[in-house]
């Protein structure tokens, strides 16, 4: 028993190898704790603000690359670079967040000597209460490889937007931000939900980038776990299985709403 | 002044000209098919009437109004596409009603006016259905009830039934007409498809390379085309090599025999070579009967089409094609016979050289 | 229609700041080893160190195995079903989703739980280890490698091709090899740059098996030497910046993936 923490389990043998987890009921958690608790929350919290923010920032980047009347060649190299962001997660990225906005990064440098020569005062980042280790600065990281995980998936289904409805909505009479509104907008709702609910479980299950940024010290579910198999805590098998088991759950159930989400679009758009 | 005038419209994409000096008057209530091969700018310049397309010289006059460079949300023109457009996330009722939405009508109206353009494509019961619950040839109807339902001053239709099955192209097209009829709408019909154009058009306007070949009925365009392309676009055509030997009587000689028209031989000396054009249904057995011109041709293949027997003959280095109507009683000529045809001096047409 | 699209180019801009500002960070910390001077030490440093060499070898090893492994698995599985048991489409695809839903951490979890233990102690001995590496990537690398080759097979009409192939007389075998798989080559090869990439930066299972691979190399550099473990980080985004280069390459538009850590 630890932090109230109580689990009775039953191993199971797996199916497949490489599918380590097979759990059978019955089992109880109980989820008083606080520090299981404060650990959701704070995953939940970075979760759900990095998807918000990256998806919108995504989706923006790429309307503006594909729809917003600039060249072929932008849209190309967004995708490119999407691509690479991406996949540069894990431990370069927070080496890279570390060079450029820690104390003596890349930025905080920049800020100080541009300010310093605009007003004549540097203004040091640092000074308010900003920490390349800190929450903030997790989140940018997060966002780092979300926006362009949401390009990447919401650009063909910008693609899939014909042209001749937004020609129809105008031939009827509709200003560009109306087709938006009743048209376009309802008709990607389906794939802009859904990737953003992909980016959700994307950051719920991210821990390589946390761990390199923070040392390990940030309580997120996926950095307790870690801990756990570590051994670095008060030996307690419990917790570690309660917080994955939650973990679990999160993701199906974000995947289960990914899957109708999809199943809906496809349906409306079906040919 | 007309209903709807282009005068001299013109549009040019980088270097092509896709569309040259279009001049067109259209009487209201007018059904006109834009009618010719792909590429030959019919699509654009029903586009540059929608608004899709800004032409780069040129006026276009709708009512008496000067729409050149209007932006189509101000035009009241009403377009059906190729490709249907329904709006995927409404329903059937939502996109007829979707014109009027916009115009800001109170939601009774609107009721009104969609229960009505349901009615009009005979789909009362299908307002609660989707887009994607709708077969192609339902979700066409419903773009053209969209179109209709805002009342439009024209009516334009990109090439809209090539995307069905041939069965419904027929009804539906049909349909179409007897709408159009019925509201007395302006139409422009764009096609490639001569059978369409010839069955539903008051006017035909033929159109190739971007230029306007010729205007006319249907009747006008198929037995009296003024142009080579025009006789060779609509319905089927011989060309034969003949050459004059009196401009003035309409003699020419073909394969050593002579024929005579009764068309203008303009601009043509004696001995000047000059390819005339025959419909294959004109010419007729001699045997059924003479009419002046008299022609003996070698069998060559004999066709069987159903209603139609097709035989292509030859006079010296002349093959070309006679359709005779299908007989069960007809007794035919053997191929390698040697039989003489016959055709009027009418059916002899001279066309313009390009 | 015609006007400047000031909007468009004002958050492309941001989008491309954002991007560009880490990684001109890590340079300029990477070059500035030597205080005061721009130089390549630090590069340098890295590269001779053996350790590098040694973990770059073992992940770029590991790398070639998932590869392999993935595709005998993939490949011919995909065939099948596209051929014989399109009703299974649905299903298969469900499943290489949920490899994509269970992240390493989990998995790691799983993994040391079953596999530390008897019968199946695997990660008692360093082959075993080495062969629950490879299953973990492969795990891991499988959903994006088989939407690749489903993609590549939906567009060459794979039913026709081998109807055709079986009427002109061909077996199995010659039908795979000479017909089938020449056309899959530019969506395997698109796999297996993806695979490479997330091989050589992946951290969690390999720090959990305690296996000396490029990542977890790269994570005890940056406690000890910041510079070098800037010019690494330089580094490990020039290989993942070829390698989606040459899946855009050879894709000509196929989406965009990512696999691994993060």
């Amino acid at each position: 028993m630890f932090d109230g923490v109580s689990l009775e389990w039953l191993p199971q043998s797996t199916a497949i190898e490489f599918f380590g987890i097979k759990f059978s009921l019955p089992f109880t958690i109980d989820f008083k704790s606080n520090s299981i608790i404060s650990a959701y929350t704070l995953s939940l919290q970075l979760s759900v603000t990095t998807a918000l923010i990256g998806g919108i920032f995504g989706f923006l980047l790429a309307y503006a690359a594909i729809l917003g009347g600039l060249p072929r060649s932008v849209r190309t190299a967004l995708l490119t670079f999407s691509g690479v962001a991406s996949n540069f997660a894990g431990v370069p990225l927070a080496f890279a967040f570390i060079a450029t906005l820690g104390r003596l990064g890349f930025v905080t440098v920049l800020i100080k000597n541009v300010t310093e020569q605009l007003t004549g005062t540097p203004f040091d980042l640092y000074q308010t209460g900003f920490s390349v280790f800190g929450y903030v600065s997790l989140t940018l990281t997060y966002v780092y490889f979300q926006f362009p995980l949401m390009v990447l998936i919401i650009a063909p289904a910008l693609d899939g937007l014909k042209k001749e409805w937004r020609e129809a909505s105008e031939n009827l009479g509709a200003s560009g931000w109306q087709y938006w509104r009743l048209v376009a907008f309802p008709v990607l709702l389906p794939s802009i939900l859904g990737t953003m609910i992909l980016l959700f479980s994307n950051a719920f299950g991210a821990v390589a980038t946390a761990y390199a940024l923070t040392g390990g010290n940030f309580a997120l579910v996926t950095i307790l776990i870690f801990r756990q198999i570590r051994g670095e805590v008060l030996q307690n098998p419990g917790l570690g299985y309660a917080v994955a088991v939650g973990m679990i759950f999160i993701m199906a159930g974000s995947l289960a709403i990914y899957y109708w989400l999809q199943r809906k679009s496809e349906r409306w758009l079906k040919q | 002044m007309s209903f709807l005038e282009l005068y001299n419209v013109r549009k040019t994409f980088g270097q092509t000209d896709a569309v040259r000096a279009f001049n067109l008057q259209v009487e209201r209530g007018e059904f006109i098919s834009f009618l010719g091969p792909s590429g030959c700018g019919k699509t654009t310049t029903l586009r540059m009437i929608a608004g899709f397309e800004l032409p780069t010289s040129g006026k276009i006059s709708l009512n008496g109004n000067d729409i050149t460079y209007k932006p189509p949300q101000k035009r009241n023109t009403g377009m059906v596409f190729q490709s249907y457009a329904l709006f995927p996330n409404m329903t059937v009722a939502d996109n007829i009603g979707f014109g009027l939405k916009i115009a800001g009508e109170p939601k009774s109206a609107i009721q009104k006016r969609v229960d009505e353009m349901l009615a009009l494509i005979k789909m009362n019961q299908f307002g609660h259905r989707y887009p994607y619950q709708l077969s192609g040839g339902q979700q066409q109807r419903v773009a053209l009830a969209r179109a209709i339902a805002i009342r439009p001053q024209v009516l334009l239709l990109d090439e809209p039934l090539s995307a069905l099955d041939a069965k419904i192209r027929v009804s539906l097209r049909q349909e179409i007409r007897s709408i159009q009829q019925k509201l007395g709408i302006t139409t422009i019909y764009v096609t490639h498809d001569q059978e369409e154009a010839l069955s539903l058009s008051d006017r035909v306007v033929v159109m190739n390379d971007g230029r306007i070949e010729q205007v006319g009925t249907p009747f006008e365009i198929y037995n009296f085309p003024t142009t080579e392309f025009t006789a060779q676009f609509v319905g089927t055509l011989n060309t034969i090599q003949a050459t004059v030997r009196d401009a003035a009587l309409g003699a020419l000689i073909v394969a050593n025999q002579e024929i005579t028209t009764s068309q203008k031989l303009e601009g043509l000396q004696n001995g000047d070579a000059h390819s005339i054009a025959i419909r294959p249904e004109r010419i007729s057995f001699a045997a059924d009967g003479k009419k002046p011109n008299v022609l003996n041709v070698r069998i060559e293949t004999i066709t069987f089409l159903g209603s139609i027997v097709r035989i292509q003959v030859s006079a010296g280095e002349n093959i070309f094609y006679m359709d005779t109507f299908n007989n069960p009683f007809l007794s035919l000529p053997k191929i390698g016979d040697l039989v003489e045809v016959t055709f009027s001096k009418e059916a002899v047409l001279v066309l313009k050289n390009e | 229609m015609k006007k400047f699209p000031l909007g468009s180019w004002l958050i492309i801009f941001v989008g491309f700041t954002y991007f560009f500002l880490p990684l001109i960070g890590t340079l300029d910390f990477s070059l500035r080893i030597l205080k005061d001077q721009i130089t390549l030490d630090a590069y340098a440093n890295v590269i001779n160190a053996p350790r590098f060499q040694n973990t770059f070898t073992y992940s770029f090893t590991m790398a070639l195995w998932t590869i392999a492994a993935c595709t005998l698995l993939v490949a011919p599985t995909a065939y099948w079903v596209h051929l014989k048991l399109p009703h299974l489409r649905p299903i298969i695809e469900f499943i290489t989703l949920l490899t994509f839903v269970v992240p390493a951490i989990l998995l790691v979890f799983g993994l040391i739980r079953i596999y530390s233990r008897p019968p199946l102690s695997l990660m008692e001995s360093e082959i075993g280890s080495d062969f629950l590496l490879v299953m973990g990537y492969v795990s891991l690398t499988l959903p994006f490698m088989y939407r690749a080759v489903d993609n590549g097979l939906r567009a060459i009409d794979v039913r026709t091709l081998t109807e055709a192939a079986q009427s002109l007389g061909a077996g199995w075998r010659t039908i795979l090899f000479s017909v089938i798989f020449p056309n899959l080559r530019a969506a395997l090869l698109s796999g297996a740059f993806l695979t490479f990439a997330t091989v050589i930066g992946e951290f969690t299972i390999a720090t959990f098996l305690a296996r000396p691979a490029f990542g977890p190399y790269m994570a005890n550099l940056g406690q000890t030497r910041p510079y070098e473990s800037t010019a690494l980080t330089m580094i490990s985004l020039a290989l993942t910046w070829i390698s989606i280069g040459m899946i855009q390459l050879l894709g000509r538009g196929a989406q965009g993936q990512i696999a691994g850590t993060r």
